[in-house]
């Protein structure tokens, strides 16, 4: 949700700077995804959590909470607004009728207004929209826009001549057709809700508008819309349909339907500040199912246990004094009535949130529990552990392959790769990378490619961790149960990690930093050299190195050493490569050759 | 020589995992394993996650063909709610749990995403006067970490939201002077006690989970999660 901070300055003058700002939103209320600057105002693009999504996406949503946090004063905007004088319908003219045909409208708020005039909006209202990357189209759906990013009720215009008959909201009609605002054809389910009039749908429920009723500038008397959707129906169509709006993240994470009164008067007040010469009819409010009153308690004990922090009563009632909750307190023991905005509190520890990452979460100090648990030790980790020691202790080098796999007992019913099925061994994996390694093979200073991996493959029914092995020649593979039986002569009185009675020396990897191997391929070169008695391979080792340039990724490394007639061979491996281009035989060879040279100039030393 | 001295190497992973038992099991952890296949009650009911919530959309869960209601897990508190749900039958409270296994997404990948990695989850619980706390839990993850990242590594709570945590916690661990986000953890919701079979007026403790991969990453600086899973030996370089 992006939040411009002039905007929320006008609720909460006194709100600390925009880099201060940034850390109270990380540390009490919400991740900051990002900081933008743009002419004279800041822009925060904060991460509402999904439990707060009621209440904080809106700019007054956020200035509440930062006022009642902060303990800093707030301007209520309402008081100031011009509301508009309301009428009867107009002789001649019916009332507007809304008719509610679904329990999953809760609420529904309609008022007819004639005599607009659509046209371009005010300054303050397209900067309002500009800052928060919003586009102004007209002023009567600019209103109804900054009435969302204001005090997070979305709302909807209908041009009324446009309306046959009357409002009603119902489930679509298998099949029924509509075309969105931005004139995309759905086809409809019977459980889409629609706001329909006595003919057409005009509009998926909270989601998006239609066309047939769409306000244009020709628009002189319109129907505004002040709602309330289920949050399941709302995101189960939206899906359906694949449409995002801004509409649709509200209603989906549930609103107050107390919110609409509020929300009327304001976007009252907006088309009024904007077409003075409006009429405005009653406002028409459908409200068969009112939310309850909620009641909450909780005790300052509780909270204390859960935090790990001693709070007491006289703090809780500060915070509860501060967020405008009403409550009774009786010896340590609240009873609170959150306010109606707050769907997420509902529980003892809710409130414990609440308390926790209001007074901030640094005040929680690390403690170890002094607890003595009796934990067991897992015998598969155990028999993991031996196996994989005792593979290792024979050469085998370990890795790990992918689940997923082009053929298998096991099927996934939907995936974003070609590999649909789960694999049923580790064989054809571990064959894979044998081959792969052993292109790799003079890099990794390996005569050989030896390879494990320990894994779960899935069969028909079952589940099974296996235990795989081999080389270029052979590959064996058994369940870990086998491999454990067949090689576990020495597997009694084996201590494995999580063994409380015997821990083992510590094992503690040394900080080393990975390093990336080069893309390009590599060109491996030897070279043996005939040096007398007294000669060791270190001072070989030094001439090369002196001489081999800044191509050498690995090397030199002694591969192979005899004496003959009083002196000693050794011979040395060079792995050649770039991280950016494919090195040649030929600049490779002129290395070599300046090695050579290098070499035969000490006497008695010989290239063979 | 050189040839006799090389030693056969060992995944990055399994090195990383063995110190995270390790460290564990210091303060009293039982290593638990669980089921990568996973009914859909252990992977998202017991953990109340609503039947409605995005995270069981399509496009996030690796769903099973033909074995309706079964999933590739999505993290491993799967196995910890197993494990607490058993201890509770077997009388084993107070008791801590800790799970190193291999998650599965359905995304997209990329150099920081991929359908298969390595989730640590743990998990403590004690009767009400044990009092285990976010505290606790702050303790428990600060020695983690001090232990993975090096002495001079701190962690630090910030809000955040999971069904199975009320309150939740998003864990952020210092390295190299940077802030770093590492874990989901908070108190466990008493809805996924109850559906373990525990008594939340009786019963509280604490949740975690996170990456594997992303600390080995962070710690050694590998640049693509994706080179963990290629079989190939170049990344054994620990």
């Amino acid at each position: 949700m992006k939040i411009s901070y002039n905007w929320l300055k006008w609720y909460i003058p006194e709100v600390p700077e925009p880099d201060k700002l940034a850390d109270i939103f990380t540390y009490h209320i919400a991740e900051v995804e990002g900081v933008e600057k743009k002419e004279d105002d800041t822009i925060f693009d904060i991460n509402i959590l999904p439990n707060r999504a009621h209440d904080l996406l809106s700019h007054q949503g956020i200035a509440r909470e930062l006022a009642s946090l902060l303990n800093i004063k707030y301007v209520d905007s309402a008081p100031e607004y011009k509301i508009p004088a309301s009428v009867k319908a107009l002789a001649g003219k019916s009332e507007l009728k809304i008719d509610i045909q679904s329990d999953k409208c809760r609420r529904y708020m309609g008022r007819i207004i004639r005599n607009v005039k659509v046209g371009s909006s005010p300054e303050w209202v397209v900067k309002h929209l500009e800052s928060i990357g919003q586009r102004s189209i007209n002023n009567l759906v600019d209103a109804a826009n900054i009435l969302m990013y204001d005090c997070g009720q979305p709302a909807h215009v209908f041009d009324l001549d446009k309306v046959e008959g009357g409002l009603v909201i119902r489930n679509a009609k298998i099949g029924e057709k509509m075309t969105t605002l931005d004139n995309r054809d759905l086809e409809l389910s019977g459980q889409d809700l629609l706001v329909a009039d006595f003919k057409m749908a005009l509009g998926l429920a909270g989601i998006k508008g239609g066309k047939i009723a769409e306000v244009t500038a020709e628009t002189k008397n319109v129907i505004i819309e002040i709602a309330n959707f289920d949050p399941i129906v709302t995101r189960k169509s939206a899906v359906r349909a694949n449409i995002f709006t801004d509409a649709r993240k509200r209603f989906e994470n549930d609103l107050s339907p107390e919110l609409g009164p509020y929300a009327m008067r304001e976007l009252s007040a907006l088309i009024f500040e904007m077409c003075p010469e409006a009429i405005f009819e009653d406002i028409v409010d459908v409200y068969p199912h009112k939310q309850g009153i909620r009641k909450l308690s909780f005790s300052a004990d509780k909270i204390s246990k859960i935090l790990g922090l001693k709070v007491s009563v006289k703090e809780i009632e500060d915070i509860l004094k501060r967020y405008n909750f009403q409550y009774k307190e009786n010896k340590g023991k609240f009873e609170i009535l959150p306010p109606p905005m707050r769907l997420d509190l509902e529980i003892e520890e809710d409130m414990a949130e609440e308390i926790g990452r209001i007074l901030g979460y640094d005040k929680v100090k690390g403690e170890i529990p002094e607890i003595n648990f009796k934990p067991k030790i897992n015998e598969t980790y155990k028999n993991i552990t031996f196996a994989r020691n005792k593979l290792l202790s024979l050469g085998y080098n370990e890795v790990m392959t992918y689940t997923f796999s082009d053929k298998g007992e096991i099927e996934l019913k939907n995936s974003a790769s070609d590999k649909k099925f789960l694999r049923t061994n580790l064989s054809d994996g571990l064959r894979e990378s044998i081959k792969l390694n052993q292109l790799n093979a003079q890099f990794l200073g390996m005569n050989e490619i030896k390879v494990f991996e320990i894994g779960t493959i899935f069969k028909k029914g079952k589940e099974e961790l296996h235990v795989a092995y081999g080389d270029k020649k052979e590959v064996k593979e058994m369940s870990l149960a086998e491999y454990t039986k067949s090689a576990g002569s020495f597997l009694n009185g084996l201590a494995g990690v999580g063994d409380p009675e015997n821990r083992g020396p510590e094992k503690m990897t040394l900080p080393m930093k990975f390093q990336m191997w080069s893309l390009f391929p590599f060109i491996a070169r030897d070279i043996a050299v005939f040096a007398p008695e007294g000669i060791k391979s270190v001072d070989v080792a030094e001439v090369i190195k002196e001489n081999m340039g800044n191509m050498v990724t690995r090397g030199p490394e002694l591969f192979d050493e005899f004496k003959k007639g009083g002196k000693t061979s050794y011979a040395f491996r060079l792995i050649f490569q770039s991280y950016d281009r494919t090195l040649t035989d030929a600049e490779v060879g002129d290395i070599m050759t300046k090695i050579t040279n290098k070499i035969k100039e000490n006497s008695g030393w010989e290239v063979r | 020589m050189d040839k006799e001295n090389k030693k056969a190497t060992e995944h990055p992973l399994s090195i990383l995992a063995n110190e995270a038992y390790q460290a564990f099991s210091e303060m009293g952890f039982e290593i638990a394993l669980g089921p990568e296949l996973e009914s859909e009650w252990y992977n998202f009911d017991v953990l109340n996650v609503p039947g409605d919530h995005p995270a069981r959309d399509m496009q996030d869960t690796f769903w099973i063909k033909d074995k309706q209601g079964y999933v590739l897990r999505t993290h491993c508190t799967s196995v910890s709610a197993r494990q607490i749900e058993k201890a509770g039958k077997e009388g084993r409270l107070p008791c801590a749990f800790i799970s190193i296994g291999k998650v599965f997404r359905n995304e997209a990948t990329d150099a920081t995403h991929e359908m298969q990695f390595y989730q640590i989850d743990g998990v403590m619980i004690g009767s009400i006067e044990d009092g285990i706390s976010l505290a606790n839990l702050k303790g428990v993850l600060a020695r983690f970490y001090k232990k993975m990242l090096g002495e001079d590594s701190e962690v630090e709570f910030r809000p955040s939201f999971f069904p199975f945590t009320e309150p939740s916690i998003e864990i952020h661990a210092k390295f190299k002077g940077k802030w770093l986000e590492m874990m989901g953890s908070g108190q466990l919701h008493p809805n996924v006690l109850k559906n373990c079979g525990l008594d939340p007026t009786k019963v509280q403790g604490f949740a975690f989970g996170g990456g594997l991969d992303r600390i080995a990453m962070i710690k050694w600086g590998i640049p693509d999660v994706r080179l963990f899973y290629q079989g190939d030996l170049r990344l054994n370089q620990f």
